[in-house]
This record gives C-alpha cells, sequence and structure tokens, in this order.
C-alpha cells in the first residue's frame, strides 16, 4: 500500500512541492521500501554526482554516489528531523565520504588515525522544538542564499562545491585573493545576520 | 560559554569540509564547548543542504540504482528497535558533540603519560594519530603559574584550552577557547594561577623560539 505512493513520488522535480523525504527514509529503515530509496536516489544521487565532479572526483564520481547513497540506506533509522533535514543530513554525508574517500586514497599504510566522522559530526541538539525549526531554517536558508549577490554566491559555491581555496577562486575568477575572501566575509556576515535575526 | 571562536571564515570552511584535517580537529574540539559554534555550524550545514538542492544535477549510470539495490543488505529488525528508543536523559545532555580524542586516548587528561618538555611544561604527541605532513598536533600541559618561553610561529597555531586558562599579551583565555596565532604574532602564554593548563595545539610549521631562548629551537618543539 505504500509502494504507490512512492511511485507518484518519482516525478517530483517540482520544487514546490517536495516529497517528505523524512517520511522516505523512514519507510526504508522500517520496511526495506525499495521505490522509497529509489524515491531518494533519483532526486539525490545526481546531485551528489554533479558535486563529486564539481570536487574533481572525475572517474570516481559514481563511487561517492555509490558510497553516500550506501551510507543513507544504512542509516535511515538513525535520521531525525531533529538532527537536520534531509538535504541537509546527506550534504553532511556526502561531504564526510568525499573526505574519507581523498584521506583512504592518500594512505600509504594500515594506520590508527583520527575517523572522519569524529572531525565531522553532526552536531545536534536536544530538543523536539529543533525538528520545526529545522525545517524552516531549510526554507529560511533558500531565501536567505536568493538575496545574495551573484558574485557572493558563486564564491561561496565554489568553496562548497568545487572545494576550492580561496586562492584558486581567485585564480579562476580573475580576481584579487583580497576581493574572493571580500565577498566570501560579506556572504557569511549577511547570513549570520539573517540567521540571528531569525533566531530572536 | 567561551569567548573566544574560529572566525566565520574557518568555520566556513569546516562545514564545507574544504580544512585541513588537523584545522577540523582544533574546530570540532571548540565544538565541544561551544553552543553559539554548533548552532552556526548547523547553519552552515543547511547551507551546504540547500546548495545541493541548488546544484545542476549530473546524469547518473542507467544500471546504478539497480546494482546499488543489490549490494544493500536489509535492515535488521533489532537494529530498528534500537533506534526507536529513546535516549535516556543523560545520553541527551552528552549527544550534543563528542571529544572527538576520546576514543584515541588511553586514559584520562590527567592520566595520560605526558612528556616532559621542561620541569614546567610536558606534552602528548598526537602527530602520528592526525597524521598530515606538515602538521604537528599536540596536547600540552603547562603547570599552574608557569611560563612558555617568547615565541614566534613560522605558518599557524591553533589551540583550544580543554582546561585551566593561559593568559599572554593579547588576553586572557579559559576552558574551550580557541586561538589562533600566525607569524605576526610574537607571545609568551602563562598558566593561570590556580591550575594547570591543558590544551590542544596545531601547528602547520615549527615554531621558534626568540631571545634568549632561540638556543632552544633544535631542541624542544611547543608541539
Amino acid at each position: 500500500m505504500t509502494t504507490k505512493k512512492a511511485v507518484s513520488m518519482n516525478d517530483s522535480t517540482a520544487t514546490n512541492d517536495a516529497p517528505d523525504w523524512g517520511a522516505l527514509l523512514a519507510r526504508v529503515a522500517e520496511n526495506d521500501d525499495k521505490a522509497a530509496f529509489r524515491a531518494i536516489y533519483q532526486h539525490f544521487a545526481p546531485r551528489i554526482k554533479a558535486y563529486a565532479i564539481n570536487q574533481g572526483f572525475s572517474q570516481h564520481a559514481e563511487v561517492l554516489v555509490q558510497e553516500v547513497m550506501t551510507s543513507v540506506w544504512r542509516n535511515a533509522g538513525k535520521y531525525s528531523e531533529s538532527l537536520a533535514s534531509v538535504s541537509t543530513w546527506i550534504f553532511t554525508i556526502t561531504r564526510n565520504q568525499r573526505i574519507d574517500i581523498l584521506r583512504k586514497l592518500n594512505r600509504t599504510r594500515a594506520e590508527v588515525v583520527i575517523e572522519t566522522e569524529e572531525l565531522w559530526q553532526i552536531p545536534t541538539e536536544d530538543t523536539t522544538i529543533c525538528s520545526i525549526q529545522n525545517l524552516s531554517t531549510e526554507k529560511f536558508v533558500k531565501t536567505a542564499i536568493d538575496k545574495l549577490p551573484e558574485e557572493q554566491m558563486i564564491a561561496l559555491r565554489k568553496v562548497y562545491y568545487e572545494g576550492k581555496t580561496h586562492e584558486e577562486v581567485a585564480e579562476e575568477l580573475n580576481i584579487p585573493l583580497g576581493t574572493v575572501k571580500g565577498r566570501l566575509r560579506l556572504s557569511l556576515q549577511k547570513l549570520r545576520v539573517m540567521f540571528e535575526d531569525k533566531e530572536i | 560559554m567561551s569567548g573566544y571562536h574560529p572566525d566565520d571564515m574557518t568555520l566556513m570552511n569546516y562545514a564545507a569540509g574544504s580544512c585541513t584535517i588537523p584545522e577540523s580537529l582544533a574546530v570540532a574540539m571548540h565544538l565541544c564547548f561551544c553552543h553559539d559554534c554548533r548552532q552556526h555550524v548547523k547553519n552552515l550545514n543547511h547551507l551546504g543542504g540547500a546548495l545541493l538542492e541548488t546544484i545542476k544535477p549530473a546524469s547518473t549510470d542507467d544500471d546504478a540504482f539497480e546494482s546499488l539495490m543489490a549490494s544493500l543488505e536489509p535492515h535488521a529488525q533489532s537494529e530498528i528497535a534500537q533506534v526507536k528508543m529513546e535516549p535516556t536523559p543523560s545520553e541527551k545532555i552528552t549527544q550534543h558533540f563528542t571529544n572527538p580524542l576520546l576514543r584515541y586516548l588511553p586514559t584520562s587528561l590527567a592520566d595520560l603519560p605526558w612528556q616532559r618538555q621542561t620541569k614546567e611544561i610536558s606534552k602528548y604527541d598526537l602527530t602520528s594519530l592526525i597524521n598530515v605532513k606538515g602538521f604537528q598536533v599536540a596536547l600540552q600541559k603547562i603547570n599552574a603559574g608557569a611560563k612558555v618561553p617568547k615565541h614566534t610561529h613560522k605558518g599557524f597555531e591553533y589551540t583550544v584550552i580543554l582546561s585551566g586558562g593561559f593568559s599572554d599579551e593579547l588576553g586572557v583565555y579559559h576552558e574551550g577557547d580557541f586561538i589562533a596565532r600566525d607569524a605576526s604574532h610574537k607571545h609568551s602564554p602563562t598558566a593561570l594561577q590556580n591550575e594547570d593548563c591543558i590544551c590542544l595545539t596545531v601547528l602547520n610549521a615549527p615554531l621558534k623560539f626568540t631571545g634568549w631562548y632561540r638556543v632552544l629551537n633544535p631542541f624542544m618543539a611547543w608541539s
């Protein structure tokens, strides 16, 4: 009975009417629901792949997708709206897996090193108010980034999505390093102000 | 609540996953102490999530989903039952952010096999645990009231205070504080009088002692 609902969710490219990803994850965890997982995969896998390509993974891009989606499947039961929205949760998994893959590629011998998951934990706050807060924060962030000037967004995107250092961003956009830092700083200040206004 | 924090740029690089492993350790350690920075990182993670939504999707291989499905194992029922269990109140409190080093230290901070550097300063080296070329990472213990010889940094140094506190020419720092120093700073930290100061230090180049203490340079690494 739940399968039917998930199939109808597959054609969800409309942004206004996003599916309830949290409910789909719960079905994955509770019923090994393939249709629910497919819906999540169809939406997120192409985005994770784009992220991987932007980060320079090229031929390994599909490896990152598989690693992240495997982790989503395995940890579906651990997802909670009080942690983050699903896209934020998947972003953090993707970021951590990317770091993990790079670290493993660079490792020359078996050794005890600190785990990526210890360094990049998903911070949690334990109130139920959080879940409401998180969902509204996600919407809020989307509106907030729409308000940022294009040049600041480009710089942010390059840092977040292409893993570029500030120097590389400057070189690529052919602008001075100080300008890149200035744009990033301005965008962060604006976001911080917007966040703080919202919390009060 | 600590008074000195990583700047916005450092937090952003952390949330984006574009900082180095040793830097991430210093930030993560600070997050254990600081509610405000945890909240800000959470917001920056949301920013990552929002950017993921707006990214231009790439096409994935046609058979990728089916081959992935074939490799996945069903969720064990016991696992679900465990997840459903409400955390106990004490778990809830400690859950916010765990000390990233906890699993890797043989004992509590006080009982660590500290390596003596001088009569009043000792260290517990973590460089091999972090294992990133060019970085020295360690826990430092300065006895209450003791002074570290004046030094400058070739690269940069991050310090996070885990217990006690110290002061230098620029301020007084307490538990949880995150202090960033670069080559332009010359300082000589002094531990506060009442208790030993233990901190995490992340260094991307060896320290240089100045003045009389420069004779120490080849022998003593503050990290």
